[in-house]
């Protein structure tokens, strides 16, 4: 990386070198007038004078002979004709500013505006074919009668004289390169310049597309110079040249502040000093237009600077501070500045070509810098649909999230409204109702001992019993697990069977954090209480087992004791109690089976799935 | 049996409205220590009071819900100016929050009315030996009302049983309480701790006991804060 730069330098000094011979070529059967005399003479002198001719070389620039002269200045050339048989083409290459030309003494072509505003004659070669009788054999004399201003170059170029063919290719090169060229590229600039405006009218927090458009726009203005045929819309040159120069000078800052820009930096006091040198030469234009012609060399000369300065300067930034769109801005910087130089060599007349070459080489440049732009402005949008891409899902994310909680929460409560509900419903139960029963179960205990009184007890008993699973599952069926709900049915029954003097023996298996639900838990404590009171009352055993363990996807439950059994066939000791176990168990969605034999127990066996 | 019962709490004094209940309980005692136990009743709140000061029992069975007023109330003045008293609470079924509040106002036991007389009266004769009944529900509400959960067995280095842990409970209190908890039968927590029922429900009385000496600390101390706040 470190070598190249001397070898792209080398690059560049071959590439102005070759832009200095493209135009020196010469075509065979033309000859190049260069040798000429000339005399000056007042703005409406019609007729050359006679005496006072000075031989000049062309291309001639009169004001560093006569400095202050403006007004016209007549050349004459000669060239010797062989044989006037055939006619010959004859090529005027550059008249500044207008004029008119004669051969041997005819006119054959006079520009619009002879006197201010004059008319722009330079920007374009001027193509002649001459016959007899106007063509003599022998000498052959073009006199050229140039209007001119002293401070803008006034004078005249070469002329060629030869075969119609090859003077007319010879003046097509020129016409299209100075003239044609230059068309094409005003209608790019402004095309762009008028793009990016739009762009930055649509977005104007991106400065940057305001600056390149107005950088683009100044240098189309700027190269107006070289296509307006007359000083319109000014009334003189003066004004004109003024104009030309505030635009280059405008084009020039925009730039830089463009590049500044597209590093994302800003320098305020030189930017300020920048628009302060735009403003002075607004005002030099407006109010001095010919002091601005007189002195824009070196008006125009900090712009000049500023116009390859800047570009040079963000080159050197894009070395150090490496990044893809700079590097691309910086090669389109690099192409032009080859014509570049060639340019500002012409301007100050360090070179004497006869055109500006930037013409070439300002549509790639400008192309370059619109695609940087264009991929910049890309990267951006793509920057932006990627983060609402992002944006939508995490929007989404939150939406879902808290619809979740929300509903989360609804359901909180909802579960908190019915827990309290059902504990007021079993404050009140156990309150008003229970209490009653309990009550009434004291008081019948109390009287006098009847078959009657005993069946009624043992019927409060069972309610109260119930009463009291109901009471615990609706309780705490919210704070624990089945197995901490079977846990005060065993405790009582453990307590109830010992004073029986039955072993009662449990066994819960993988029952933690199992949960039924209020009503399903309730009917499993149902059904073990009932088949526990079956054994206390009917079976007469000695031990009964209980067990519920999980199964898989299913619940086991089995209350087995060594009691009287029964005759399954005959189902004489079974009665309401089993056909109660058989409800429960229908209720449960699960199936009971009995084991039963005389003399040998029973077990009565449920199982049902866990999911409802 | 009856020797053991002789020994302790001679005068009982029943504090119910309910007639038939007083006479439940009463039949129930009589039943136990015979016909030579001193027994009183009272109605209401004001009746126990003048009774104990003609002459103070060594037991007391209180009612909640009183004519005059919460039996929880009494239990509590009970405890204050007679801790020497046995107080035991008796509520139809015994929902936690009653017997919790009952037990941290200083009672240290309960009774369920709803419960048979044979029930009843095991209750009772487990009282009168010094002992306390106790059930899942209250144990693991008691387990709830402890600072930190009792981590007993999985403890890396194993304490003491007297060693105290959590709100003043020692190991095997919290170990009691974990087993009444679960639901293991009496028997099987006895063969699991190698105690017999009696001392298990010794031990729950003690368990009962630091519940109140616990609770009124920390009232005494609530209300010492709000003092200093004034």
């Amino acid at each position: 990386m470190r070598r190249r730069p001397p070898a792209l330098l080398a690059a560049w000094l071959l590439a102005i070198l070759a832009i200095g011979t493209l135009h020196a070529q010469q075509r065979p059967g033309v000859v190049t007038i260069d040798r000429a005399e000339a005399v000056p003479a007042g703005w409406h002198d019609d007729t050359p004078p006679t005496t006072g001719w000075t031989p000049v070389t062309l291309p001639d620039d009169w004001s560093a002979r006569w400095p202050h002269h403006d007004g016209v200045v007549w050349y004459r050339l000669h060239w010797n004709q062989a044989d006037a048989a055939h006619p010959v083409g004859l090529l005027v290459n550059e008249v500044r500013m207008a004029g008119e030309v004669y051969v041997n003494g005819s006119l054959i072509h006079r520009d619009p505006h002879l006197v201010e505003p004059l008319s722009r004659s330079w920007i374009k070669p001027q193509y002649f074919l001459l016959d007899k009788p106007l063509l003599h054999a022998g000498d052959n004399t073009l006199t050229v009668r140039v209007s001119g201003l002293a401070d803008y170059q006034p004078g005249l170029g070469v002329a060629l004289v030869g075969d119609p063919r090859a003077a007319y290719a010879q003046y097509h090169v020129g016409w299209r390169m100075r003239f044609q060229l230059q068309l094409y590229n005003q209608a790019i600039y402004l095309a762009m310049g008028l793009m990016f405006l739009v762009l930055w009218l649509f977005r104007r927090r991106d400065t940057i597309y305001g600056w390149f458009a107005a950088s683009t726009a100044f240098t189309a203005v700027f190269e107006w110079n070289n296509i307006a045929p007359s000083t319109w819309p000014f009334a003189s040159t003066d004004v004109f040249q003024s104009w030309n120069m505030v635009s280059y000078i405008a084009a020039s800052v925009s730039l830089g502040v463009f590049l500044l820009r597209f590093c994302r930096q800003r320098w305020p006091r030189t930017e300020a000093a920048l628009w302060i040198y735009t403003g002075a030469t607004v005002l030099c234009a407006l109010f001095a237009p010919h002091l601005l012609g007189t002195w824009r060399f070196k008006l125009a000369l900090p712009a000049v600077v500023l116009y390859y300065a800047i570009p040079l300067a963000f080159i050197a930034y894009t070395v150090r501070h490496r990044q893809p769109e700079r590097v691309a801005l910086a090669i389109c910087l690099l192409i032009p500045l080859p014509a570049n130089v060639h340019d500002v060599l012409r301007f100050f007349e360090v070179i004497h070509d006869r055109m500006y070459v930037s013409g070439l080489t300002s549509p790639l440049t400008l192309l370059g810098m619109s695609v940087v732009l264009a991929y910049r402005f890309a990267a951006a949008m793509r920057r932006i649909e990627a983060f609402n891409v992002e944006l939508r899902h995490e929007v989404d994310a939150a939406t879902s999230s808290l619809a979740g909680t929300l509903a989360r929460q609804h359901a909180l409560e909802l579960d908190h409204t019915r827990i309290g509900e059902r504990l007021h419903l079993v404050r009140d139960l156990h309150d008003g109702f229970g209490g009653s029963l309990v009550g009434a179960i004291v008081t019948l205990e109390q009287s006098p001992p009847t078959p009657e009184t005993a069946r009624t007890i043992a019927t409060l008993k069972e309610l109260r019993d119930d009463l009291r699973l109901v009471i615990d599952t609706t309780t705490h069926e919210q704070l624990t697990d089945l197995a901490g709900l079977l846990a005060p049915l065993l405790h009582r029954w453990d307590q109830r069977l010992d004073m029986a003097g039955i072993d009662g023996r449990w066994r819960l298996d993988a029952l933690e954090g199992l949960r039924l639900g209020a009503t399903r838990s309730l009917d499993l404590l149902r059904f073990l209480q009932e088949a526990l009171t079956n054994v206390l009352k009917h079976s007469g055993a000695s031990r009964v087992d209980v067990a519920v363990r999980r199964l898989g996807g299913h619940l086991h439950v089995e209350v087995r004791d060594d009691g009287r059994g029964f005759d399954p066939a005959t189902r004489k000791t079974g009665g309401a109690g089993l056909a109660s176990l058989h409800a429960r168990a229908t209720r449960l969605g699960g199936h009971l089976s009995l084991d039963a034999a005389p003399t040998r127990g029973v077990a009565a066996r449920l199982d049902f799935p866990l999911a409802t | 049996m009856k020797s053991v019962t002789d020994t302790d709490q001679g005068q009982v004094l029943i504090v119910e409205d309910d007639v038939a209940t007083q006479r439940r309980l009463a039949r129930l005692l009589a039943e136990q220590a015979g016909d030579d136990a001193g027994m009183a009743i009272a109605g209401d709140i004001d009746a126990a009071k003048a009774q104990c000061a003609e002459r103070l029992p060594d037991l007391a069975l209180v009612d909640i819900g009183l004519p005059d007023g919460c039996g929880i109330e009494l239990i509590a003045w009970l405890h204050a100016s007679h801790p020497q008293v046995v107080t035991v609470v008796v509520s139809t079924w015994g929902d936690e929050e009653t017997v919790l509040a009952a037990l941290q106002a200083g009672a240290t036991g309960y009774l369920l009315k709803e419960r048979d007389d044979v029930e009843l009266s095991l209750a009772l004769q487990s009282i009168r030996r010094g002992g306390a009944p106790i059930d899942p529900f209250v144990a693991k509400r008691i387990l709830a009302l402890l600072p930190a959960p009792p981590h007993a067995k999985n403890a890396a280095k194993p304490r003491k049983a007297t060693e105290p842990s959590g709100a003043g409970l020692s190991d095997r209190e919290l170990d009691i309480l974990s087993l009444v908890a679960c639901g293991h039968s009496n028997r099987q927590i006895a063969e699991l701790t190698a105690l017999s029922r009696l001392t298990i429900e010794s031990y729950t009385k003690n368990i009962y006991r630091k519940l109140a000496v616990n609770s009124r600390t920390a009232a005494v101390f609530e209300a010492k804060a709000r003092r200093l706040l004034r």
